[in-house]
């Protein structure tokens, strides 16, 4: 077993294993963010694209474009590499991909057990609902919509903090 | 601690310093395909789209880093009640902070100081509507991400990293959504609901420097409180 | 001094941090726990706090994507 502190890191270690401090990470997103807005004109967004890719999937059942419009807006003029949301989303999953092959500690993680299961459904159908109310999520509504002087990003803030709380007592009581 | 804790364990399943090794170099090599896959798709963007490569590579580098730095905005907001730890709350806020000043300066660049230049629908970011939905659609948000291991960014970082909890989840964020467009579509037919104002603080509070005051004084409060909360509930205080 | 394993493979964040807080309460100062996890962000957010309270933390990679934090009860 090696000693955290007088272990010496090897270059690989140093530049593509070790950690970044959560500091260096924020820098690191707000040069990128300011970036894509600088050149784009449109800040960084994660959700806007995921009703449609929905949408989409329906279609394929051949539900038409016009009825799935009130579930999936702008369905019908999607364009994947005229969405900017839908590119750099696709880039997160790679480039997450990516840092931990590098970093070589990249492994499937199957779920434990059922109640991992119905957390995720439960979650993700919560977290889909409140993106599209509140116009955006935790970078639309918050991290390009705060930075912005829009109350809105506050008032998500103030309020995903409420949910963490409650959801918070809800994993410790039924999903833990 | 200079000392290494003793630990009389048997060690579990852990690989052999040769097996290791292969794993590294075969890991690795999937890490250069991966690297030629980005630029793959990057190549194809721009077929489309005059700003495709870059937009697809700063995405690549907001995944990158998310990852790296395991940055994670459900456990800023989530790790203070439920821990105790405020890290990562202190991160964000620095990086909301950060952002701020850029934002702001680079609206000032384009509209000049006063604000009759600035057309709220211009400003850079999202200055959106806020209302009812905002407050029910960050609390059911929050209640998610939480239950679910992951806000958005980190559900898609999670995918990424191979984890089956949050590629369910991603499917499921999928057709919440459907339901939420829905949703927020008969919101917009009530005034209770839905007024369609967005609340441009430099606008309401009449000019820069009072936004300045309360935006950045929020922040820095913030930060004061996370601080506090870190260390009290570390025992440092 | 004593010594337990705990097993949270599988786990996502926050259970591992949770679980390390209550079983370090209900151990004696100079035990070791010995966590098992292979989720990325508990290897950095658990050391992060058992360092903070002022704990032994020592991590080792056992396999890919997977960590041991040994962490040693100080107080």
């Amino acid at each position: 077993m090696q000693n955290e502190t007088e272990k010496k890191l090897s270059f690989w270690e140093a530049y593509f294993k070790k950690e970044w401090s959560y500091t260096a990470g924020g820098v690191m997103l707000v040069i990128l963010a300011v970036s894509l807005v600088v050149v784009t004109g449109k800040a960084w967004g994660v959700t806007g694209p995921f009703a449609v890719w929905g949408g989409k999937l329906f279609e394929l059942f051949g539900v038409s474009a016009e009825s799935l419009n009130f579930w999936a807006e702008g369905i019908a003029t999607y364009d994947f590499f005229k969405d900017i949301v839908s590119m750099t989303d696709l880039g997160i999953v790679l480039g997450a991909l990516l840092a931990v092959l590098l970093a070589a500690s990249f492994k499937i993680k199957k779920m434990k057990s059922w109640r991992q299961v119905v957390a995720a459904v439960l979650g993700g159908v919560l977290m889909g609902i409140g993106a599209r109310l509140a116009l955006g999520c935790n970078i639309g509504s918050l991290f390009s919509a705060l930075p912005a002087f829009s109350l809105h990003g506050w008032a998500f803030l103030l309020f995903f903090f409420l949910g963490a709380a409650v959801g918070s007592q809800m994993l410790k009581r039924y999903f833990m | 601690m200079s000392n290494a804790i003793p630990v009389t364990r048997t060690r579990r399943k852990a690989q052999t310093p040769e097996e290791r090794r292969r794993s590294k170099i075969i890991q690795i090599s999937l890490g250069v395909v991966v690297s030629i896959v980005v630029l793959f798709f990057a190549y194809l963007a721009q077929q489309t789209n005059p700003a495709g490569a870059f937009i697809i590579l700063v995405g690549t580098g907001f995944g990158y880093t998310l990852q790296r730095s395991r940055f994670c905005f459900t456990s800023s907001l989530r790790d203070p009640l439920l821990t105790g730890t405020t890290d990562l709350t202190k991160a964000v806020v620095i990086a909301l902070t950060l952002a701020s000043l850029v934002f702001m300066a680079l609206n000032m660049q384009k509209f000049g100081m006063d604000l009759k230049q600035l057309e709220v629908e211009k400003a850079l970011g999202n200055v959106l509507p806020i209302g009812l939905h905002t407050a029910i659609g960050g609390f059911l948000f929050g209640i998610g991400a939480v239950i679910a291991g992951g806000c958005a960014s980190g559900t898609l970082m999670r995918m990424g990293e191979g984890y089956a909890q949050n590629w369910l989840a991603f499917v499921f964020f999928v057709f919440g959504s459907m339901l939420g467009t829905a949703l927020l579509n008969l919101m917009k037919t009530s005034p209770i609901f839905w007024t369609g104002t967005a609340v441009f603080l430099p606008e309401v509070l009449g000019g820069w420097i009072p936004a300045v005051i309360v935006q950045f004084g929020a922040l820095f409060g913030l930060y004061v409180a996370a601080d506090y909360w870190g260390k009290k509930k570390a025992g440092a205080l | 001094m004593a010594e337990r394993t705990l097993d949270c493979l599988g786990e996502a964040c926050p259970v591992p941090l949770v679980k390390t807080q209550k079983a370090l309460e209900e151990m004696a100062v100079g035990d070791v726990l010995i966590v098992n996890i292979d989720h990325s962000c508990a290897m950095k957010n658990i050391p992060d706090w058992a360092r903070s309270v002022g704990h032994g933390v020592e991590i080792e990679e056992v396999g890919e994507g997977e960590w041991d934090i040994i962490i040693q009860k100080m107080k």
